[in-house]
């Protein structure tokens, strides 16, 4: 049995397809079925290959699970046991639907990205048929160091562009009671997401904890029990893990306020000139702020609003580019420029007919980077060419000419001849016409026996240097063959080609 | 342009003029022709400052005999900065048409902390620091002690400035902060003690309030300023407060111990001095026999502003004996200070006038009246004579004795009120004497008195009549000009009721019901849902908002709120605000939108605008009345009412209604600007509260937008940010809002000027 060294999932009797009955195996990468008495697999799927599984309605006599593949075929397999079978079925629905989300994100992406590329390159296209199609190399091997290198560029041309975080992400996982004295709360993965990006505390307590201490279910939980989701509450128990969140998102406020504003016109700490001295003025609510005589009430008041101020700066730092942005912008309105601006009436102004131009950004990196500096160049400065001219013109006013070593007339009117269009050394030129004697046909037919040729020399020459074992069986045995068949195909070719001619 | 105003010709540094401007500028030529005093009011946003600064300076320059100084008071350092810009920008006007070079100097003058370029000392974060420190490097002694000992640490920006600064005037231009602090770096110079030495012989100085205000200060700085000089107070609607803070002192336990270790420091130092330098004391009781005869021969020749802690009759008398040796000083201090403790062991609430207390303190513990007059005179001499370094160490026992001058000075205007325990505490002990002033003409009148024009402007000067009163002086212009507009670009709305028709109403009575504070959620979370960018909103306390967004929360309002926008929410850590607001700006610029929930009568509504789309619509949640059981609002109202014959309620329901437009008035910054202006409270649609708007603001409260629902609100917010988002241009407003030179002159608009004043 092939699969002798493959876990199996779950096993399956008396599952029946194309009308005989067999066993369906579910495996750690694949979904097969043998039928009864036979100890191998007449039907085997790769969980990659397979698109999506189709059950049939519940109240249907036949109990059926269909699998469609990527290629579009699909096989049907029908729960044949009669007590067991819906319950077979669905344990094998369950488990699929488990499975095939893991293979499939994967398999679809290589599969699409494969595809785009043989679209999007033609010569590829013909590469690949050339060696894939014409079974010279297989297709794993085509691809396997082609996907590598473009997946590098796939990165880079695939950075989407940042979504920010709503406001309101926490308000979607409202809790809804599920009818039974409990609560459910709807976490999903974009949710999750924002909870991180905005609260990277969190983040850290997740990779802290999830895998070793808790499950993931538990660590949500404990995040919805905790008062650092429910914002109200202060009482910080000790062995709560996010009692510390809190803590660090205090911190981390501390600091950006310790930090201060950058925009003089909003910084209230410098607005006033020249503050009472302590003990003067009418209302010196000073000494009332302090701590000990507020009320349990309004210290959990004060703190949603200290948390309502983070989680608006967190989820307005998670656009970082704009925020990038935004800084950049905020450092040209330094301080004096900021009250330039404030004093401007622009409708006092005649307008200059200045007319504002849209930006129009050809390399949009380039404007959030910044400018590059200038590479070292050399440059020659207008002296540097007087001066050069200079010199020419008194080497040449000192020229003499050294007669004695000069080629005789005839021989120089025999080199001018020879490089002149006809002459011996630019018969060369000749060949271009070959463009025009080889028919089209052939020309391609040549063009794609060398590519081939090529690709398969390319693949030749990383097996070098040799070091492991893998590459010399490649080297010493099928490369051979492919040559071997490119060999043959290119003589083909040329004999076909010779017989036509003649 | 050129202007002609009723002769006088006046360089206005736009091609446009709007006709409020030029109305304004009438009003205030009659003002300063008159040599009175104006109280004037236009809504921010349409030139105020730059119409102030072009006639003043043409009127200087037309009769330099007449106006010597023009000194601009503003409140903040950023719009002390921009009131610098726009002169700077007329200046460069002038320059530019008269081709000749200007000869004016013009300053900003700020503290120490913004104006020091020592690389220690401005390196070190509160004003209190770096004045501590600037002056233990260039007090005077401190200075003559380094002769023999040059080892000490010097400021050799000051020394630069002490050597070489006063020889030659700083030379004529303008000079915000950062201009002094350049010229200073360059020269070597204190670019501080440059500005103080210069706004002498400046021709026009911008500063803040406290400078003249603060007797304090005022006295240090601003005493020796020409009499010629017109003064104008800039955002002057809460000038009332400013001079009450000025002249009103609280003592707490912790003052009275630290005045305690104060006192023991003097006590030492006398000791160690007598020892050493008996001299220096003896010398000390000459001058002070002499009295205070330098400063009444100042006073009389009109050379100096009266100190209004330092009263004439102090000036003509010499300091009377009983304290006149540094140790009967000391041993009089201490007895003072025992008194005080005294008194603040209690257990019930006391509440007397100043002459109440005098006699209580002479029958307790023998103090007179005269010499607690000299305490605040007599403390200074002797912390000069025994040279100590760091005076705000002392600032304690310089509190103490400024309150035994100001008591034993002022029989009216100023009440005692000792509470042993905060109400909200009744248990914690923690007794205060609030020595408030109720008057603030107290403080203000030196400047009314000395000055002969007096110029008090505002966007919110409304009702106008009542400033002249509680200043307790005589204007010869009161006038409001509203804005000229050519589309009704804010629209003030009141909001009385829910889509539940339950009253939506801040009232004491209310405020904690259910319903009504539903509803003003549900009105926040509707807005936020149609007005673009920015919405700031404002509760009348930082309590009540605590209480109301915590019920918001639970009941998932806010929530709802972020999914439109995000929410900001001041605090009382004004850091802690600047962030918060700072982000705010980023979120309205980067598109995202947000809340700002902040607090009438809070840092925000006082002093940072909220320009364009930084503040769409304003929602103001209920009527900010101040809070009306603390008794020093109680006693000041009663003074209010016997003195002035203000009603109780007339004076608060005014405070409440400068206080609201304040707010409102936060989000219209100009003509092309446009605002929702939500009034959330149905008594907003009572004559009595809605004729103390302002009138630029009553102008567009037409009956159909009183006493709306929820829903209403939102239909008419709807169509007016749909109007107003169209393109706005300028020729939209030429002819009607915006006035050429041609268009201004013409007789027809004359006449439409002459009515956008409103004499009150």
């Amino acid at each position: 049995m092939a699969a002798l060294s493959e876990e199996v999932l779950l096993v399956v009797k008396r599952v029946r397809q194309r009308k005989q009955d067999g066993t369906l195996y579910l495996m750690a990468e694949r979904i097969a079925w043998g039928p009864e008495g036979k100890d191998r697999f007449t039907v085997s799927h790769l969980y990659a290959d397979i698109r999506c599984q189709k059950i049939s309605p519940d109240g249907k006599a036949k109990i059926q699970l269909q699998l469609v593949l990527h290629t579009g075929e699909s096989t049907n397999l029908h729960f044949s046991n009669e007590s067991t079978a819906l319950k077979d079925r669905d344990a094998a629905k369950d488990l699929l639907q488990q499975l095939l989300p893991k293979f499939k994100k994967r398999a679809n992406k290589e599969l699409e990205e494969k595809n785009r590329m043989l679209q999007e390159d033609p010569v590829l296209f013909q590469l690949y048929k050339d060696l894939v199609v014409c079974q010279v190399i297989s297709a794993e091997e085509f691809w396997a160091n082609r996907l590598s290198i473009n997946n590098v560029d796939h990165s880079l041309s695939n950075n989407k562009q940042e979504v920010g975080i709503s406001a309101a992400f926490l308000a979607d996982i409202r809790p809804q009671t599920d009818g039974c004295n409990g609560l459910r709360y709807n976490l999903t993965s974009d949710i999750i997401e924002s909870i991180f990006r905005t609260y990277p505390a969190v983040k850290q307590k997740y990779g802290e904890n999830v895998p070793h201490n808790l499950t993931e279910k538990e660590f949500w939980t404990r995040f919805f029990q905790s008062h650092y989701f429910h914002r109200d509450r202060i009482n910080t128990g000790l062995q709560d893990i996010f009692s510390e969140c809190a803590k660090l998102d205090e911190k981390g406020l501390k600091s950006m306020v310790f930090q201060g504003v950058k925009n003089p016109m909003v910084d209230l700490l410098s607005l006033e000139d020249k503050s009472l001295e302590e003990g003067y003025g009418s209302n010196s609510t000073a000494p009332s702020t302090s701590n000990t005589n507020k009320t349990v009430k309004e210290n959990s008041n004060s703190a949603i609003i200290k948390r309502f101020n983070h989680h608006s700066t967190m989820v307005l730092a998670a656009l970082t580019l704009c925020m990038a942005l935004c800084t950049i912008i905020m450092c040209f309105l330094s301080k004096m420029s900021c009250h330039f601006y404030v004093i401007e009436y622009e409708d006092l102004h005649r307008e200059n007919g200045k007319k504002t131009v849209a930006l129009n950004l050809k390399k949009s990196d380039r404007y959030s980077h910044g400018p590059v500096p200038l590479l070292p160049q050399q440059y020659t400065t207008s002296q540097d060419i007087v001066n050069s001219v200079n010199c020419i013109k008194h080497e040449i006013a000192s020229y003499k000419p050294c007669l004695t070593q000069v080629m005789s007339s005839s021989t120089a009117s025999s080199a001018i001849a020879a490089l002149s269009p006809g002459g011996v050394l630019m018969q060369a030129l000749a060949q271009q016409a070959i463009n025009q004697m080889v028919p089209n046909d052939v020309q391609e037919e040549m063009k794609h026996l060398y590519t081939a040729a090529g690709e398969l020399l390319r693949h030749f020459w990383s097996c070098f240097p040799v070091n492991t074992p893998f590459l010399e069986e490649k080297l010493t045995g099928h490369l051979e063959d492919m040559f071997q068949m490119a060999y043959n195909k290119f003589h083909a070719w040329q004999t076909r080609r010779m017989m036509r001619k003649t | 342009m050129k202007l002609n105003i009723e002769g006088l010709l006046v360089y206005f540094p736009y091609d446009y003029i709007y006709p409020e401007q030029y109305s304004y500028m009438l009003e205030l030529k009659r003002t300063l022709d008159a040599k009175g005093h104006g109280v004037l009011e236009m809504p921010s946003g349409t030139g105020k400052t730059i119409s102030l600064l072009s006639l003043i300076v043409a009127y200087q320059r037309e009769y330099p005999l007449e106006v010597t100084k023009l000194i601009y008071c503003s409140r903040t350092v950023p719009e002390i900065e921009k009131v610098v810009e726009e002169l700077r920008k007329l200046m460069e006007f002038y320059s530019k048409e008269t081709g000749e070079k200007n000869n004016i100097l013009a300053l900003a003058l700020s503290s120490r902390k913004n104006l020091c370029v020592h690389p220690e000392v401005s390196s070190l974060r509160f004003g209190k620091e770096v004045d501590g420190k600037c002056h233990s490097l260039t007090a005077s002694y401190i200075r003559a002690q380094r002769h023999s000992n040059p080892s000490l640490p010097s400021c050799r920006f000051y020394e630069e400035f002490d050597a070489m600064g006063k020889q030659v005037p700083l030379p004529a231009g303008v000079y915000n902060l950062d201009d002094l602090k350049d010229f200073g770096r360059r020269k070597g110079w204190c670019p501080y003690y440059l500005a103080r030495y210069s706004i002498l012989h400046a021709n026009i100085i911008v500063y803040s309030y406290h400078y003249l205000l603060d007797p304090k200060i005022a006295d240090l700085v601003s005493k020796e300023l020409s009499k010629k000089s017109v003064v104008v107070f800039d955002e002057a609607h809460n000038i009332d407060n400013v001079c009450i803070d000025s002249m009103s002192v609280n003592i707490t336990r912790r003052t009275l111990d630290r005045s305690q270790a104060n006192v023991e420091t003097l006590q030492n130092t006398i000791l160690k001095i007598k020892e050493t330098d008996a001299a220096k004391l003896k010398e000390e009781y000459r001058r002070l026999v002499e009295g205070l005869k330098e400063a009444n021969v100042a006073r009389e020749t009109d050379i100096y502003m009266s100190n209004p802690v330092l009263p004439d009759e102090i000036l003509q008398e010499a300091v009377p004996g009983s304290i006149r040796t540094a140790e009967h000083f000391v041993g009089f201090m201490k007895r003072f200070l025992e008194y005080l403790k005294a008194r603040l062991r209690i257990h019930h609430v006391v509440q007397e006038s100043a002459p109440q207390f005098l006699k209580d303190i002479f029958e307790k513990v023998c103090i007179d009246r005269k010499p607690l007059r000299f305490c605040a005179e007599r403390l200074r001499s002797l912390l000069r004579t025994l040279e100590i370094a760091d005076i705000a160490d002392f600032s304690a026992i310089t509190l103490i004795s400024n309150f035994a001058t100001l008591v034993s000075t002022y029989s009216k205007g100023f009440t005692i009120i000792i509470e042993p325990f905060e109400d909200r505490t009744p248990t914690i002990a923690n007794p205060v004497l609030h020595f408030s002033c109720m008057d603030p003409s107290i403080a203000i009148k030196p400047v009314f008195e000395r000055f002969q024009s007096v110029i008090i402007t505002s966007g919110t000067l409304s009702p106008l009549d009542i400033y002249p009163r509680i200043l307790d002086f005589r204007p010869v212009t009161v006038a409001s000009f509203t804005m000229t507009l050519a589309r009704t670009c804010l629209c003030p709305l009141v909001v009385g009721r829910g889509n539940d028709q339950v009253a939506m109403t801040s009232k004491f009575e209310t405020r904690e019901d259910f319903a009504v504070i539903r509803n003003y959620g549900n009105l926040l979370l509707e807005i936020s849902a149609i007005v673009p960018d920015g919405i700031v909103a404002f509760f009348t306390s930082y309590t009540y908002m605590e209480n109301i967004v915590a019920s918001w929360y639970e009941q998932g309002i806010l929530e709802n709120v972020q999914r439109n926008k995000l929410i900001f929410i001041e605090t009382p850590d004004a850091a802690e605000t600047s962030m918060a607001l700072e982000k705010y700006q980023e979120a309205c610029e980067n598109g995202r939108g947000a809340i700002l929930l902040s607090v009438a009568r809070g840092k925000v509504s006082e002093g940072i605008d909220f320009v364009h789309h930084f503040g769409r619509a304003v929602i103001m949640f209920g009527v900010p009345y101040v809070y009306t059981q603390s008794r020093i609002l109680k006693a000041r109202l009663e003074y209010l009412r016997d003195q002035f014959q203000i009603r109780e309620n007339d004076f608060l329901t005014f405070d409440a209604m400068r206080h609201a437009a304040q707010c409102v008035g936060r989000a219209i910054r100009g003509k092309t600007d446009y605002g929702l202006m939500i009034f959330a409270d149905k008594r907003y649609a009572r004559a009595d509260k809605r004729g103390k708007l302002p009138r630029w603001i009553q102008e567009h409260l037409t009956d159909g937008s009183l006493n709306l629902t929820i829903d209403e609100t939102v239909q008419l917010s709807k169509h007016f940010l749909r109007q107003m988002a169209q393109p706005f241009k300028q020729e939209d407003q030429l002819g009607l809002s915006l006035l050429t030179l041609e268009q201004l002159q013409s007789e027809d608009m004359l006449q439409k000027i002459a009515q956008i004043a409103h004499q009150a």
